[in-house]
């Protein structure tokens, strides 16, 4: 049988034995990202000669965080829920050449992390923020989320949602992430190319996917896809979203001084 | 290496807070993240001052939340890394010492104790000694320093690193408001007779990435950094040697805890560091740690010179792992041993534990916000004996 030409960046086994499958749900998103996220990676590897030694996935804690786990056959950290952005900090603080993925979800970036992630925007150092949003906590049994709409009824709102919900793109956007995107799982041809955007941009890109959970939204994937679709919009210029839609698109593609490089410049006064 | 851009041989006149940063450039500390907190600030502005000065970077985070998980990152970066923080901070890094307990990630945290609970006060304090030990979740041992002078908050930090580096673990280092903001006289050796230790490498062992086990091979794993081709998969959870998951058992489990807790707990005598002053043959004994034990020297001195007490003096320079065996090997048979501590008696739990059947009785001398006076160690020791 002939393999998925990305399965070379995923370890079937290790030293002690094997490490697929992986422990996603069938039918959930973050495959797909992941996915997304290889076949543009594999393509910044060919087209601009970077190492792959030099890639780094870092996660947090999470349905999102299991995309790293102990099956990348890249460096990664696994590490603490909603820390994922101090962490690839102090990695490239130690080392610049590194390029780190960070892949978080809603909870992980919306919620316990959401200061860290409006200082690393603001800051715009060198990262890829892949952030894959399916509106809940997954991992810990489908609880309300910051992004989860009004009224729905989750876990932990077994009455229904009283809050409003954060959209993660616009505060990238607005604490100085210098690029920003939004697509779906339905969209992934889109991604891969928001994301090698993403990686190439120097500074800190956040691209929001939005992602299925058939599982705690009690869905099936193909009608989550086809919804995910159906209900995204691009807008044109100041067009307001329509009610019930999701907007997608690039929203910001600036230039803007990144951390690392304003930082050296104040290391060089001393050579 | 040494340049001249490290703080040179011989003699200077420095803060505590100073000493730290510079002993720690020497240790080879080339990232520093920190967020402000009184008493530990000077730590940190000395470091925005210094570390770019090496070639370093340095970064004010948002929290010390942040400012811990840049130690992580910076560490698997492949740099040496620090932070200095007060009380309060260190409850909040508590998580992330956790983790690199687990992940077996070196780096150093300077806790520059002001009294608590709560905000507490600003002044200085013992209160987190228990906290270094045991505020983390989960099992796992840690290596606590407590330095007692501008010399040694220079001499410990280096230490710190060195410690961290050669057992792969989080270090602490103890400071107190006292000893931050103390100055006096720190004389720099040459820097070619410092001891400086590096984390073991696979690739100076000739091991390939395919066979490595970053948590494995050794009681102390050699670590390969990111972005050298190991493709490293640093993990939180419980694991297998070769960082793998799947295999979840309780054995599995058992071996991976035991093994990092061993590597600390079972290494306590190479590890933890005394110091003794009139110990041989005294019938009483003063235990002490950190700056108090500057103020119980002179006690014991007075109490031996004025009153013809048979008093002895034991330091401990290292507050965890707790050197039980070292201390019974140490002390036989003693009437009363006297705790002085700039709390309510936090050590003198684990030294009770060590020494209650080799004394008669074991005396706490608290003190909150503020250093004891010899006068007042002095007063409760007569009153004791008298």
């Amino acid at each position: 049988m002939k393999k998925h030409p990305m399965l070379k960046y995923l370890k079937e086994e290790g030293p002690m034995g094997d490490r697929l499958p992986m422990i996603l749900c069938p039918g959930c998103g973050s495959g797909q990202v992941l996915n997304a996220a290889f076949h543009a990676i594999d393509k910044i590897i060919e087209e601009d000669g970077i190492a792959k030694e030099n890639f780094v996935f870092i996660t947090g804690v999470g349905c999102s965080a299991r995309l790293t786990s102990h099956y990348l056959n890249f460096d990664s950290g696994w590490t603490i829920h909603g820390r994922t952005l101090p962490i690839a900090t102090g990695a490239l603080l130690a080392n610049p050449e590194l390029r780190i993925i960070v892949i978080t979800g809603d909870g992980d970036t919306g919620a316990i992390g959401g200061n860290h992630f409006i200082h690393a925007c603001r800051r715009n150092i060198d990262l890829t923020i892949l952030c894959i949003n399916n509106g809940l906590y997954g991992m810990t049994g489908g609880q309300v989320a910051p992004t989860t709409g009004i009224g729905l009824k989750t876990s932990t709102t077994p009455y229904g949602n009283t809050e409003e919900s954060f959209d993660l793109s616009k505060m990238a956007e607005t604490a100085g992430a210098t690029y920003v995107a939004r697509w779906t799982t339905a969209h992934p041809r889109q991604t891969v190319r928001a994301i090698m955007k993403g990686v190439r941009k120097k500074g800190t890109a956040f691209i929001e996917i939005m992602s299925q959970c058939p599982v705690h939204w009690k869905e099936t994937p193909v009608d989550m896809l086809k919804a995910l679709k159906k209900n995204s919009v691009r807008l044109k210029g100041d067009e307001a979203v329509p009610n019930g839609k999701i907007p997608i698109g690039e929203f910001c593609n600036i230039e803007k001084p990144e951390w690392i490089e304003s930082y050296q410049k104040v290391i060089d006064q001393f050579n | 290496m040494p340049n001249n851009r490290h703080i040179q041989p011989g003699v200077h006149y420095l803060q505590g807070s100073q000493a730290c940063v510079e002993g720690a450039i020497i240790a080879g500390c080339r990232v520093y993240g920190g967020y402000p907190i009184t008493p530990a600030s000077e730590v940190m502005e000395h470091a925005a001052l210094r570390i770019p000065q090496i070639g370093g970077r340095f970064i004010q985070m948002e929290d010390e939340i942040a400012s811990a998980c840049i130690l992580l990152g910076a560490s698997w970066g492949g740099a040496k890394a620090m932070t200095a923080t007060s009380s309060p901070g260190f409850s909040l890094m508590q998580e992330t010492i956790s983790y690199g307990i687990m992940s077996e990630t070196p780096l150093v945290i300077v806790d520059v104790q002001r009294p608590g609970p709560g905000q507490g006060y600003i002044t200085t304090s013992q209160e987190d000694v228990m906290q270094a030990r045991w505020g983390h979740h989960g099992e796992g041992s840690i290596i606590a320093l407590a330095p007692a002078s501008v010399q040694e908050m220079f001499e410990f930090t280096i230490e710190a690193f060195n410690l961290s580096e050669k057992w792969r673990t989080p270090v602490l280092l103890m400071a107190e408001e006292t000893v931050a903001h103390m100055r006096e006289r720190l004389i720099v050796p040459p820097l070619e007779e410092i001891r400086i230790v590096n984390r073991k490498k696979p690739q100076d062992l000739g091991i390939a990435p395919e066979n490595y086990l970053p948590w494995g091979h050794d009681m102390v794993a050699p670590m390969a950094n990111w972005g050298e081709g190991y493709n490293v998969n640093l993990i939180g959870l419980v694991h297998l040697e070769d960082g793998n998951v799947t295999k979840y058992d309780l054995q599995m489990h058992d071996a991976c805890v035991k093994r990092f807790y061993h590597k600390i707990e079972d290494n306590v005598d190479t590890i933890s560091q005394i110091e003794t002053a009139h110990f041989e043959k005294c019938k009483h004994l003063v235990v002490c740690y950190g700056s108090v034990s500057r103020t119980a020297i002179e006690a014991v001195t007075e109490a031996r010179k004025e009153h013809n007490l048979e008093i002895g003096y034991l330091r401990l320079k290292t507050l965890w792992p707790f050197p039980e065996k070292k201390l019974r090997s140490l002390i036989k048979k003693v009437d009363t041993i006297f705790v002085p501590e700039m709390n309510l008696g936090m050590m003198k739990h684990p030294i009770t534990e060590a020494l209650r059947d080799r004394c008669r009785k074991i005396i706490s001398i608290p003190s909150l916000g503020s250093l004891h006076t010899p006068e007042y160690i002095l007063s409760v020791i007569h009153e004791e004996l008298k």
